[in-house]
């Protein structure tokens, strides 16, 4: 008969298939050969650089052996302090950033009129940079800006509130320029959520209330913790903001510009180096606590996926 | 839910438990999208206890119908009325109806048994109880065994069976069901086509079907509800449907798949004689014909007899195969009478691509229609 011996054949061909080809160099590999060099030179060199740097402490700190400039850094309390005021700061604009985007992005994530517009709009800050949302800031929420005057003249305060050139104003400005990016982020996760869920839900007798708890919300989760720790690093690694509106020499005394008074005031690169690796240090920390707690929502999610 | 019932489907219409709702009525709804009305003027009645399908292709409108049904959508104009209350505005959350989706819609991060469950616990019912019925739920649609999977574990009939359970743990008066099947496998489909049945039956449930898959509608359906472009072209049982369809749009979407253009030569009563190109047909008359005037004469492929020789009665015509399709139950076939006109018959017997052979079309079975509009 033909079927069984159609099958056996097919059964054969299963085998040669499943058998691995054997290993040969394919030339179209070499295409990645230029973004392997860039981000050797541009990226690896770099921070094997630093890293090395920052145990051949210089000066004073030789003394204390290859851990000195950490020993410098973490032995002086100012210095320790600049990581308290940036996890002041990126701590409160990371979950401020996706408590507003949260809702917005998933309002947005079916079309709505203007749709566009609105997300245009939300993400203009993210193409200006932070020097030039700095910039506008101090026209903006001077004394003698608009939300001042605003303010002034509904009656809410009677005399300028003082916006610039402190926390708040390094607060409001990596509000604005971190905003688009989680927004962004989140309207992705959002777009890919069922509609037909929110639809079931309701059909269930869940009110609004009970559909954001039960259904939203822990569908939401793991987007919200990918968009919350990258927003982290971001503003962790706060630099311009905290020097053009903020308080460089107090209360917005950030760790990347101790890194920078380190480098570029006392000419201390170990010491630069050995503050932008305990920077780094923190910030793996904080993503890969924001990854965990993502990856038991995660791995469900992924196996209804694999169907 | 009574387990007897449920062990014999189709079974003698015995003790049917007594449907939670009385009537449903939906009275001149219509809904707009843009500039076009989805549904226009759709009225319908429907008894507890009754099992309606909307028919008809995507487009139509049956979906649209469903989800004002359901409170998903507004209506624009019309009512929709349950045991005399009106329900038009009440939010779907409100309504207390069992909904069944196209694509299962459970949800992804909530184990099987909180799925079903859903229901109970946004009504806030005692842990135990919820339970209790969750279990049952799951045991009448055959997965009490499933109960802390998640969802992508399950195969896709596990899913719809689960989607099922959730629709039925609260006992809704109403269940809505969006093409629930059109996602499974042929054999799956008929499996679950059966199940359904039993279910609507043994717990005496109402439920108002959207499907565009015909035989769906004829064997589950008391009633079918044919739709097009947001109208009701045709409502009745299964078997007037199928043996009255009421226009050429009906008779095409149940199965006449056999349509020739002709020109109407003679009425007699329900009998018509027309011709096209040289062939001459007798036909039964179906709506309003004018002689001369042009109609569509339809057969089903059941009823065109393929027969070896020219019996030389004025019902044949003759043409030659041009395929013949193994179909299981015996062939299909598709012959050329020539001047382009093609025949599909069903046949029992062997034939092969150039045999002449002589068609003959019954005129009890061959329906001539207006042309439509």
């Amino acid at each position: 008969m033909t079927a069984p011996a159609a099958r056996r054949s097919a059964v054969e061909s299963g085998h040669s298939f499943a058998r691995r080809p054997r290993r040969r160099f394919d030339p179209s590999l070499l295409v990645i050969g230029p973004a392997v060099l860039f981000v050797l030179g541009l990226f690896v060199y770099p921070f094997v650089y630093g890293l090395a740097l920052s145990f051949q402490p210089y000066a004073d700190n030789e003394l204390n052996g290859p851990l000195g400039s950490y020993m410098a850094f973490f032995g002086d309390a100012r210095e320790r302090l600049s990581i308290w005021n940036t996890l002041k700061l990126a701590v409160p604009a990371t979950l401020i950033d996706v408590v507003l985007a949260l809702p917005l992005a998933y309002r947005l994530r079916r079309p709505v009129p203007g749709q566009r517009v609105i997300a245009a709009l939300f993400v203009i800050p993210m193409t200006l940079g932070t020097v030039l949302i700095a910039e506008g800031m101090l026209q903006f929420f001077g004394p003698a800006g608009w939300v001042n005057k605003t303010l002034l003249l509904i009656g809410v305060v009677h005399e300028p509130v003082q916006f610039l050139h402190n926390y708040l104003g390094t607060l409001i400005s990596l509000l604005i320029s971190d905003f688009p990016a989680v927004f962004l982020l989140l309207l992705g996760y959002a777009s890919g959520i069922d509609p037909a869920l929110d639809r079931a839900a309701r059909t269930l007798g869940a009110s609004w209330w009970q559909r954001t708890w039960r259904v939203t919300l822990p569908m939401m989760a793991p987007g919200v913790a990918v968009a919350a720790a990258l927003s982290f690093v971001a503003t962790f690694s706060v630099f311009p903001s905290a020097v053009l509106v903020g308080n460089p020499a107090g209360e917005t005394r950030v760790i990347a510009f101790a890194a920078w008074q380190a480098a570029y005031e006392h000419f201390d690169y170990s010491e630069a180096s050995a503050i932008a690796i305990v920077m780094g240090v923190i910030e793996l920390a904080l993503v890969a606590a924001a990854l965990s707690l993502r990856a038991g929502g995660y791995r469900r999610l992924r196996a209804e996926a694999g169907r | 839910m009574s387990g007897t019932a449920a062990d014999s489907p189709g079974g003698a219409r015995r003790e049917h438990p007594t449907p939670k709702l009385k009537s449903l009525r939906i009275r001149e709804l219509t809904k707009w999208f843009a500039d076009t009305a989805a549904v226009r003027g759709f009225d319908l009645e429907v008894a507890g206890g009754e099992f309606i399908s909307l028919l008809g292709p995507s487009g139509c409108g049956k979906t649209t119908t469903l989800n004002c049904v359901a409170g998903l959508l507004e209506p624009d104009e019309g009512a929709i009325e349950i045991d005399g209350k009106d329900i038009t505005r009440l939010a779907p959350e409100k309504r207390g109806f069992g909904m069944v989706f196209q694509n299962y819609a459970l949800f992804p991060h909530l184990t099987i048994a909180r799925n079903v469950g859903f229901g109970l616990e946004v009504r806030g019912i005692a842990r135990d109880e919820i339970d209790r019925r969750t279990a049952r739920a799951l045991d009448l649609v055959q997965l009490g065994g499933l109960r802390s999977r998640y969802p992508g574990q399950l195969s896709g009939g596990q899913q719809q069976r689960v989607a099922l359970a959730r629709a039925l743990v609260t006992e809704p008066p109403l269940i809505l069901m969006d093409e629930p099947l059109s996602n499974l496998d042929a054999k799956l489909r008929l499996e679950m086509r059966l199940e359904i049945r039993r279910l609507h039956q043994s717990l005496g449930l109402t439920t108002l079907y959207v499907t565009h898959d015909q035989e769906e509608a004829l064997s589950l359906s008391d009633r079918v509800v044919l739709m097009r472009d947001g109208v009701v072209e045709q409502a009745g049982t299964p078997e007037e449907l199928y043996s009255q369809p009421r226009s050429l749009y009906v008779a095409n979407f149940l199965g006449y798949r056999n349509l020739v253009p002709v020109q109407v030569g003679e009425i007699d009563g329900d009998v018509v004689r027309a011709a096209t190109n040289g062939f001459r047909f007798t036909g039964t008359r179906r709506g309003a014909l004018a002689v001369g005037g042009s109609a569509v004469a339809t057969i089903r492929p059941k009823d065109v007899q393929v027969l070896a020789s020219d019996p030389g009665r004025a019902d044949t015509i003759g043409a030659s195969i041009e395929l013949a399709e193994f179909v299981g139950d015996g062939f299909e076939v598709s012959a050329d009478a020539g001047s382009g006109q093609r025949f599909i018959a069903r046949t029992v017997d062997r034939w092969s691509a150039g045999d002449r052979v002589s068609l003959r079309l019954p005129p009890e079975r061959l329906l001539v229609f207006p042309t439509d509009r």
